[in-house]
């Protein structure tokens, strides 16, 4: 029995999904994509029961990767019976995604949620009102108090049915999908779909675009506008019969502070700068505690087992590389996940993509891509990741560039080892100025040469609303999962190669062919060019290696400040790792990714040059 | 004195300033409105002294401001009925101009500005069927151009307006802004407008924050 939970982004669906199923969820990246179904198995009656947390979506007739997923899982009858969790602040507009799921005839109940915060603003919801106008049950939940979750798999079970309202469409539209289903025997939501422009079947889109197209001279409105308007005024119907509103309750609006350009921009700098410091803070502490562990207990005994040296060099590369992926994934990019998952949470993000959308227009994108270039600066690769909530390939390219240049929490451990501690903090501070300014002009000379059209933000803002810590760890251990399932293979492979280069001394000769370039264009000793090859693949390993090969952890002795600091710099611009471009790869494309490779490599060596010639 | 006859005569006056260059004389005004001219001359003494016409030097009869206001707006009523009633609904052209004669004295200012607004939406209709022949994309939805939307935006309101949609233009992509709510005739409400343009406005009990560039493609209509 598989049970299947769809809503709007931010009805409180994980929440109920959470609480559904305990622990013991699994994440199954949905084939092709990089959206995350959640699953996890309920025992209830002695019958196992899987239940599906679907991505969040506003319609189901879009082309988002989202809604072309829950699409294509409804036309398969993935579940056998829906829930459709509505907002019991916004239900008219949630009633909206209800209306189109009703079209695919399959089971269903309707629990609307966050009844406890409509009742703070003195929304009174009638649910057997709501329920005779849906034709299904419905359950009214307060999923952040637990109230009443424990009903709705009964309730589903027991008796979930076909919807039996039906949006009244204008009258040209239900004729073309009665004739429509009379010529070609296509079903009421596939000829809705068709009629938009959307679907695979050739006959069926070349019928119904004819007869759009008809419709649209008519009504002088496109088809998407006319079955939009019929299905929110339904709503508006239902919901007007189904909702009061009473005393609402005075309460103090923050959003005059958070969306307003003062003190709202302010604000903005200061939540960003401390999600980074306490990142930094936090991170650096228990990287020691880890790092010093893995090493007692695992390294140290391997090491012991005297094994024949290649599989020494191959096991150690291994360790090595678990070690990394532990001591900076772990302690870094998890707090830094429960940082962003709690600014998340409270429903910060959007403001801040709000206000950021001018800044962020400068440098041809929009408010929206804050989020990944925030993400940047934990870990390059969810930042990657995260780039499909940008809706055109111009902004994902342009915010795919900025990414791989925004110092990430790995580059930080370079910067902080090498250039804090033994030229100084300030010098520490002008690389990410110097990074800063490179980022803004690319943005500027890409915003101008990236084709494409420019598309603005289209944001919902969320409700402000107490983080659940509960949900805040959830959504961060499934970020990190997400994280090592991609990282940790990388690394170990590139690990064992490295190993195996060292091993069979190939660094040496690879240190000869680039001398020209460290030594005279750089200006750096022979064997950093081997610490920076190392970078490519982590970037904090350039620093390790660094300190290796020189012989010494004292840097300051055996290099000159300006070569640390070229040394620095050169390492935090030149190329991303190789977990980055493994997911751009994936992401974006081999095009993309190979121009941000030469990009960065070029801009490295241009500055690091520089920087050689300033300071000689 | 009628109104409907102070209003054919303010209009006949300034109906022909505008087309000769010059004001009438009696005799000329008498001609354009085929009466005689000494019923001309007694009804221009009404109206001098309603505020309407002043006697310049030589019989020339001309405008007050005021009078010059009252003649072009009924020219312009005038103007709407009589392309409504031919163009839209296809009456004979001198028909039209006869009963556009009768009606602009009784029909209202919002009515014109409603009617205009309409024959201005009928314009870019067919500006957009034409375009709609080619229209093979995907997304279905109506590339239409910027003549369609004579409304002012969403980006043009102030903080704390109300107003209503009217239109979105073009773009694929603002579905999204259908998804949420966006629909003509939907009420909405400017919540914030921060110096750089971007908006946040309350939809359907919903905070929505659009950038510039998106709010300039929903026309709205402003509620006072």
């Amino acid at each position: 029995m598989k049970i299947a939970l769809l809503g709007n982004p931010g009805a409180g669906k994980s929440l109920i999904f959470n609480q559904l199923t305990g622990l013991g969820i699994e994440v199954n990246r949905y084939p092709g994509s990089s959206v995350c179904l959640e699953c996890g198995n309920v025992c209830y009656k002695k019958e196992k029961i899987e239940i599906i947390d679907l991505p969040g979506i506003y319609s189901l007739d879009g082309s988002s990767e989202e809604e072309i997923i829950v699409r294509k899982f409804l036309e398969r009858r993935g579940a056998d019976i829906l829930i459709a969790v509505l907002d019991a602040t916004k239900l008219e507009r949630s009633l909206y995604l209800f209306t189109q799921v009703t079209e695919f005839s399959q089971k269903i109940i309707v629990v609307v949620n966050m009844i406890d915060e409509a009742e703070r603003q003195g929304l009174i919801i009638d649910g057997d009102q709501l329920s005779s106008c849906l034709g299904v049950p419905v359950l009214l939940t307060a999923a952040s108090e637990g109230r009443d979750i424990d009903r709705i798999l009964p309730l589903a079970l027991g008796s979930g049915r076909v919807a039996t309202i039906q949006v009244p469409y204008d009258h040209h539209i239900e004729a073309a999908l009665k004739s429509l289903e009379k010529t070609l025997g296509t079903p009421r939501y596939k000829s809705l779909l068709a009629l938009q422009g959307t679907g695979e079947d050739r006959m069926l889109l070349d019928a119904a675009g004819a007869v759009s197209h008809e419709i649209e001279l008519r009504h002088r409105m496109s088809v998407r506008q006319i079955i939009a308007t019929n299905r929110h005024n339904m709503c508006r119907k239902i919901a007007a019969s189904a909702v009061r509103q009473g005393d609402r309750k005075k309460t103090y609006d923050l959003d005059s502070l958070l969306t307003r350009a003062f003190p709202g921009v302010p604000i903005l700098v200061a939540v960003l700068f401390f999600l980074l410091l306490s990142v930094f803070v936090i991170g650096s502490w228990m990287e020691g505690i880890i790092v010093a562990l893995f090493t007692t207990s695992v390294i140290t005994p391997f090491t012991a087992l005297a094994l024949p040296t290649l599989w020494d060099r191959i096991g150690f590369s291994m360790l090595i590389a678990l070690q990394a992926g532990l001591g900076i994934a772990f302690p870094f990019i998890f707090t830094f996940y429960l940082g962003l998952s709690l600014l998340e949470d409270t429903g910060y993000m959007t403001r801040a993509a709000f206000l950021a959308d001018r800044a962020m227009h400068r440098l041809g994108l929009h408010g929206e891509a804050i989020i990944p270039m925030v993400i940047g600066f934990g870990c390059t690769v969810p930042a990657v990741m995260s780039l499909r909530i940008l809706k055109t390939r111009r902004e994902q390219t342009i915010a795919a560039f900025l990414i791989s240049m925004v110092p990430c929490s790995a580059r930080t451990v370079v910067i902080a080892g090498i250039v804090a501690a033994f030229v100084g903090i300030l010098w520490a501070f002008s690389i990410y100025i110097i990074v800063f300014i490179l980022i803004i002009f690319t943005a500027v000379i890409l915003s101008r040469i990236t084709p494409g059209e420019q598309f603005g933000m289209i944001v919902e803002m969320s409700a402000l609303r107490r983080p659940q810590v509960r949900l805040v760890l959830a959504k961060s251990w499934l970020r990190i999962k997400e994280f090592l399932f991609i990282a940790m293979p990388v690394l170990i492979i590139t690990s064992i190669g490295l190993g195996l280069l060292q091993y069979f001394e190939w660094t040496d000769a690879f240190q000869q062919v680039v001398a020209p370039i460290t030594v005279n264009l750089l200006g750096l000793p022979e064997y950093a060019s081997t610490a920076l090859l190392f970078g490519v693949f982590r970037k904090e390993l350039a620093f390790e290696t660094l300190a290796v090969l020189a012989g010494t952890a004292d840097l300051g002795s055996v290099m000159s400040s300006a070569q640390l600091y070229g040394f620095a710099i050169v390492s935090v611009l030149f190329i991303p790792c190789t977990s980055t471009i493994a997911v751009l790869y994936r992401q974006l494309g081999a095009r993309i990714t190979a121009l941000i490779s030469i990009y960065t490599v070029f801009l490295g060596l241009l500055i690091g040059a520089v920087i050689n010639i300033l300071m000689k | 004195m009628e109104s409907s006859l102070r209003e054919d005569y303010l209009e006949a006056v300034q109906h022909f300033f505008e087309k000769k260059g010059h004001h009438p004389s009696y005799e000329e005004l008498a001609v354009a409105l085929s009466k005689p001219e000494s019923v001309v001359r007694s009804d221009m003494k009404v109206l001098v002294s309603s505020g309407d016409v002043s006697l310049l030097a030589g019989g020339v009869i001309s405008l007050t401001g005021q009078g010059q206001q009252t003649g072009s707006s009924v020219i312009k009523k005038h103007e709407t009925l009589q392309c409504f009633l031919s163009e839209i609904l296809g009456m004979d052209s001198s028909a039209a101009s006869d009963e556009a004669c009768t009606l602009e004295h009784a029909v209202s200012d919002e009515t014109i500005d409603r009617l205009g607004q309409l024959m201005v939406k009928q314009d870019g209709q067919r500006h957009f069927g034409q375009r709609g022949h080619g229209m093979q994309d995907r997304s279905g939805t109506c590339r239409a151009g910027e003549e369609e939307c004579q409304y002012p935006s969403i980006a043009d309101c102030t903080e704390g307006e109300h107003i209503i949609i009217h239109c979105i233009q073009g773009r694929a992509s603002a579905k999204r802004l259908l998804d949420l709510g966006m629909v003509p005739g939907e009420r909405v409400f400017v919540k914030r407008k921060v110096s750089n343009g971007a908006l946040v406005v309350q939809v359907k009990g919903c905070d929505v924050a659009l950038s510039p560039e998106i709010a300039s493609v929903i026309g709205v209509e402003r509620l006072k």
